[in-house]
């Protein structure tokens, strides 16, 4: 059997996944603290360990994402697009466009029946619409990340915000808490916010279905459901939107085992 | 006759400035605009007419403006401050040909001519460019706002700063602290980065001496010196640079009766009450 990993160290957080053949075995998620190269390993190690593997038993390893530098142990790199691609591919192979909104940036590209990316864009320039402004409204508004979207579901009175910008959004969110408007509410509006954000790249881009949203940002049904209204279809949103991009790397990394193997 | 007086408020997103004034200033209060405060606008009117030793009702005309001016209920009108901050720095600084007004949330790049608004622009999409800018990265760097201008001014070379967006700029800011960059040459890093947003911002206008720079962007001595050294020249700063725009809105209310009085019309006064703000339209 041929064992192949992908790590995708993030701004936020680092995912690996491991796969027998081309099936997944076993993956992890950690928060990418300040420390990529231990959290590298770290991660690595106990995704292994759920597979009941050691680093010895894998014959390849692609890394990727923001920190993919400090991912000492892999054979390879591969870039967060393609990988991203692949991983979509793989989940949902007829998915023409994809979202990922990810700790720091969000991406939005076209891929082909193969699973190669053929045209993206990248909002690296600004933290509105990303998932960074979801961080900074649950601080202000003193609620866990992960409870974000349910909550926002129950709003009856979505607020409009005036602003896409994080920090504005922030003091706005202020100011409609001391005026005693409901969390739900200011929850709503900032999704409703954050989709305009997303929606304005998808169209400069073409969207062309299937549409699939990955990444951390697709844990939060309540921005799911804001895309899918801006942009007037349904998501593919995968059952663990937080390692595509690793999965996708450890699906390339299979792709080199194999061309490894028939090389000898 | 009885004698008259005019009240300007500005409601900026960081301060709320009052002034009171008949033929000159009578009083001033400056206070914070903080969340809780926001709908508190009224408490900084009470305590500028304490100081004028005036009762509300004694006031002929109330003029608002900055970004909580649309529902302050003890006001007579509204107006833009854009035109206030026109009004103001016209009456202050007779010379300006150009106001840069850096306030917590925007920043407006104004020309005028014989005190009229001539063009502007404006940024208050995005903090970058902002008083806000500063606030956060300050904040990130444990500093007092306040300092920063002081600190700015020990650096001995400018750290570059690559980000644009402000929440990556204060992450940008501790990573340089952590690597042992020197704190003044960070912050005159960010001053740098800002100034230059800024100064292509006002470039859209044709800049024509002299400038004008007003709103608390104009009390950071370190932001000061950023910008002259972008322009090519010095800038001309009012007394107190937070007050221009509550100036220009209490001139404004003055002209307003002056004009009702010349032409006979009656006086567009409000309904108005001395309650609480709200910033939101109901």
């Amino acid at each position: 059997m041929v064992y192949v990993a992908g790590v995708d160290i993030g701004s936020a957080f680092s995912k690996a996944v491991v796969m027998a053949g081309n099936k997944i075995i076993a993956y992890q998620v950690k928060p990418s603290g300040g420390n990529y190269r231990l959290t590298a390993e770290q991660v690595m190690e106990e995704a292994l360990t759920k597979a009941k593997l050691s680093l010895k038993d894998i014959d390849y390893t692609v890394a990727t994402g923001y920190g993919a530098a400090n991912v000492s142990f892999s054979r390879g790199a591969a870039s967060d697009i393609s990988c991203l691609a692949r991983g979509v591919y793989y989940l949902f192979p007829t998915a023409r466009t994809a979202i990922d909104i990810g700790g720091q940036f969000t991406r939005v590209f076209k891929l082909d029946n193969r699973g190669r990316a053929t045209a993206f864009l990248l909002s690296e320039k600004c933290a509105a619409g990303s998932g960074r402004f979801l961080q900074v409204i649950a601080k202000v508004l003193q609620i866990d990340l992960k409870d974000i979207g349910e909550l926002s579901l129950k709003s009856r009175n979505r607020v409009d915000f005036n602003t896409g910008c994080a920090v504005f959004a922030e003091s706005e969110a202020v100011s409609r808490i001391a005026e005693g408007t409901a969390k739900e509410d200011i929850l709503a509006g900032l999704h409703r916010t954050l989709a305009a954000k997303v929606q304005t790249m998808v169209e400069r881009l073409g969207i062309e279905p299937d549409c699939a949203l990955v990444g951390g940002g697709a844990k939060d049904i309540g921005l799911v459901r804001s895309i899918e209204e801006s942009l007037a279809c349904s998501l593919l949103v995968p059952e663990e939107p937080q390692i595509v991009a690793a999965l996708g790397a450890a699906s390339i990394a299979g792709e080199k085992a194999a061309a490894i193997k028939t090389s000898h | 006759m009885k004698s008259q007086y005019f009240a300007g408020v500005d409601i900026g997103s960081t301060m709320t400035k009052v002034v009171i004034m008949n033929q000159a200033m009578l009083a001033s209060v400056i206070g914070p605009t903080g969340p809780e405060h926001r709908k508190l606008a009224n408490r900084v009117m009470e305590e500028a007419l304490a100081k004028a030793n005036l009762p509300f009702d004694d006031i002929t005309y109330v003029v608002a403006t900055g970004y909580g001016r649309i529902n302050v209920p003890f006001a007579d009108k509204q107006i833009t401050e854009i035109s206030c901050h026109a009004r103001g720095v016209s009456y202050l600084l007779p010379d300006a040909r150009m106001v840069i007004d850096i306030g917590g949330q925007d920043c407006k790049g104004i020309k005028l001519n014989n005190g009229r608004v001539m063009d502007f622009v404006m940024n208050d999409k995005c903090a970058a460019g902002t008083g806000r800018f500063l606030e956060v990265t300050a904040e990130g760097l444990g500093v007092k706002l306040e300092d920063m201008g002081r600190l700015s001014l020990e650096a001995k070379s400018k750290v570059e700063i690559g980000s644009t967006c402000t929440v990556f700029a204060a992450q940008e800011v501790v990573a340089k602290l952590s690597e042992g960059v020197p704190l003044p040459d960070i912050i005159a890093g960010l001053h740098e980065a800002i100034a230059a947003r800024i100064h292509s911002m006002v470039g859209r206008l044709r800049i024509e001496k002299e400038v004008a720079l007003t709103g608390g962007g104009a009390k950071n001595i370190g932001l000061v010196k950023a910008l002259e050294a972008k322009l090519g020249f010095p800038v001309l700063l009012p007394p107190e640079p937070l007050l221009t725009g509550a100036i220009g809105a209490a001139l404004l209310g003055r002209d307003i009766v002056k004009q009702a009085a010349e032409s006979g019309t009656p006086l567009p006064r409000s309904e108005r009450h001395l309650q609480e703000a709200t910033l939101f339209t109901q």
